[in-house]
């Protein structure tokens, strides 16, 4: 009796042990839950994009955790698992509209109405998702995925997401991680290229300064910007519809309690539940490919590509200005979205040169302008390649 | 303001209704017929008979119940779909099967009436009033055996014979994405996207630029107009601009106190002033229970 319970306990502890992490590990889980890992710590450390990369990062080890496939219903990919209930917002992209919500409602547009020539920076600066999109191709990639993989050049996490999901899901995961990853060593990527194409005389220029906004004014621009963009590239609707919706919950002053859920508590949900889910999808064997890694390639080219052509646009740009109207080509990397980043890095590199010349606030026209362009750009793919 | 209310409402109960139009019967369509069935689909009691398929061409559930399906112009209520069945109610997009073996005793989904493979058949789809025609379609006389007469596109105009037999699904079924095999066979560079979408880009972008361009200069010309009248002097240059430079300086000093205002430091305590406003709900006065009345 007592040898039988002995025997039933050893094969419960071995079945248990077939249930454990420890044994189902494989080399791919070890390196993925060391991804996070360091991903966590440049998040806290160094702090890039911290918002971001803790979710992701935390996700990565969540979504890597080794189990037996016992129909426990637990990982991300099995039906009906809480993990895949809430990646169903990633899949279905309806977690990137909402966060264009909270965008539009805390990004205040002044810059781009007071200067609407800027507006222009930020459209060259797509140049980098096509850019990327060309390479891709010569790759060997399928349209729809180097149109999935180009948009990681409009530095803009949730359009990334939100195409890749339509247009080549199973290489969301790396686009996404490739995305923010980027976007968050957006200090480090841009300046050796804004100090390359530059004069000494040119990153000196200063900026007229720009004018006050009336609130009619700030009123109109999500309403003109949303008929206008729509009408033009439908397809672009979820995003760019929520991002005006947004600004104007912001700027129509009756309306603050929404425009305060929006761009605090709404947004601030939703990217959590994006960021740990879209971490969790990179599963090592969806994500360690050779794909992934020229994803990454492609990535780190598209941003160099887009900050190139937005600082070479302003530059062909001041040909057609009067000397007291030029454009100063520091704020052109400030095209690429990555809001308000690459705003901050014009102004850094500006004070290096003119410690009196201050250019954040004319780098957020274009980095504004950016978003729009990165969502008119996505519609355009969207409305080609589904 | 009662009209204003009355406005309001009427505005509502408009869009509403416009709303329900859309997922009304209305959007029902008879999409596919197959008059002789010989050697095809089978019904629920292993039989085969002619069938005729419904498609609902709206982005929103159909009930069907209580409409009318017919085969005669002077009958449009020869077979009324009964009410109540839970199967009637079509999801978006989808088909429903009815089998016209005469057998209405079967089930809502067999008809009273058959299918006559030599001659044309006139089928109809009524609304609930058995007077609203929904569709109606004529398939033309000699049929051929086990071929489907149907729209080549769900729900379009194109009738005729299909490639396929497909009931209760697509009339269509692509193997391929027509579009991404174009651009692989036309633009395998991607010089024709790229170029397409810029200026798609840029025209968007210029739009915003000409439209809020013309709106600033208004906007600024009006504002000079306002202080003008205010103040009741002509001035002729009122700069109403405040300098890059401030607004700069206002930012970047916004950044810093963001960015440094912490109450950890190294060996020195720092203690934040904690201010609450006078509320009846935090009030002593209130929390404090009343001492018993002797």
């Amino acid at each position: 009796m007592q040898e039988s319970f002995l025997s039933f306990l050893g094969e419960n502890l071995q079945l248990f042990l077939t249930y454990t992490g420890f044994y189902n590990a494989t080399p791919g889980h070890i390196i993925m839950i060391l991804i996070g890992l360091v991903f966590i710590y440049l998040a806290i450390r160094y702090e890039f994009e911290p918002m971001l990369l803790i979710p992701i990062g935390f996700g990565m080890l969540i979504g890597n955790i080794p189990f037996k496939d016992a129909g426990l219903q637990v990982g991300i990919y099995e039906e009906g698992s809480v993990l895949n209930i809430l990646y169903q917002g990633v899949t279905q992209g309806w977690y990137p509209p909402l966060i264009f919500l909270g965008i539009g409602a805390m990004t205040d547009f002044s810059a781009l109405i007071s200067n609407p020539k800027l507006m222009l920076i930020g459209a060259s600066a797509q140049f980098g998702i096509f850019g990327a999109y060309i390479i891709a191709l010569q790759m060997g990639f399928e349209p729809n995925q180097a149109g999935a993989i180009g948009i990681i050049g409009g530095a803009d996490g949730p359009t990334a997401i939100f195409l890749s999901s339509k247009l080549a899901p199973n290489l969301m995961g790396a686009i996404a991680v490739s995305a923010y990853s980027y976007m968050a060593l957006v200090p480090i990527i841009q300046p050796p290229f804004m100090r390359l194409l530059t004069t000494k005389k040119e990153r000196v220029i200063r900026m007229k300064p720009p004018r006050v906004v009336s609130s009619t004014e700030k009123i109109v621009f999500p309403i003109v910007g949303l008929l206008l963009t729509c009408f033009l590239v439908p397809s672009g609707l979820p995003l760019l519809g929520m991002l005006f919706f947004g600004n104007l919950l912001k700027e129509s002053g009756v309306t603050r309690r929404l425009a305060e859920t929006a761009r605090g508590p709404l947004i601030d949900t939703i990217t959590i539940l994006l960021g740990v889910t879209v971490g969790a999808s990179t599963q090592a064997t969806q994500f360690l490919t050779v794909s992934s890694i020229k994803i990454f390639g492609l990535g780190a080219l598209s941003f160099v590509i887009a900050t190139c052509a937005g600082i070479l646009f302003v530059k062909f740009f001041n040909l057609f200005l009067k000397d007291d109207n030029k454009i100063n080509p520091l704020i052109g990397n400030s095209g690429v979205s990555a809001v308000p980043d690459s705003a901050r890095i014009s102004q850094t590199v500006g004070l290096e040169y003119d410690p009196s010349n201050y250019l954040l606030m004319h780098a957020m026209g274009p980095n504004v302008a950016g978003v729009i362009g990165s969502a008119v750009a996505a519609g355009i793919l969207l409305g080609f390649l589904v | 303001m009662i009209r204003k209310k009355i406005g309001v409402i009427l505005l509502f109960v408009l869009l509403i209704s416009f709303g329900a139009q859309a997922q009304r019967v209305t959007s029902m369509r008879i999409n596919e017929v197959l008059v002789i069935n010989e050697d095809n689909f089978v019904d629920d009691y292993g039989k085969r008979s002619g069938w005729i398929e419904l498609y609902n061409s709206s982005a929103g559930t159909v009930n069907i119940g209580g409409c009318f399906l017919t085969n005669d112009k002077n009958n449009p209520k020869k077979y009324p779909i009964p009410k109540g069945d839970v199967l009637t109610k079509i999801s978006p997009r989808q088909h429903i099967l009815f089998w016209a073996d005469g057998r209405a005793e079967k089930g809502t989904f067999h008809m009273n009436f058959t299918l006559d493979p030599s001659k044309e058949n006139y089928i109809a789809l009524y609304d609930t009033d058995g007077k609203t025609l929904v569709d109606e379609i004529i398939i033309p006389a000699n049929q051929i055996v086990d071929k489907s007469y149907g729209r080549t596109v769900d729900g379009q105009d194109e009738w005729g014979v299909l490639a396929k037999v497909t009931p209760s699904t697509n009339n269509l079924t692509l193997d391929t994405n027509e579009r991404i095999d174009n651009f692989r066979q036309n633009d395998p560079v991607g010089i024709g996207m790229t170029v397409t979408a810029m200026v798609v880009v840029f025209l968007g972008l210029i739009l915003l630029y000409v439209i809020f361009k013309q709106i600033g200069k208004a906007s600024v010309s009006a504002s000079k107009r306002r202080a003008q009248k205010a103040s009741g002097v002509t001035v002729e240059t009122e700069s109403t601009e405040i300098s890059g430079e401030v607004l700069a300086a206002i930012g970047a000093a916004l950044y810093e106190l963001d960015e440094d205002v912490h109450d950890i430091e190294n060996t020195v305590l720092t203690i934040q002033k904690v201010k609450r406003n006078y509320s009846p709900w935090s009030s002593k006065i209130y929390g404090l229970r009343e001492l018993p009345r002797k």
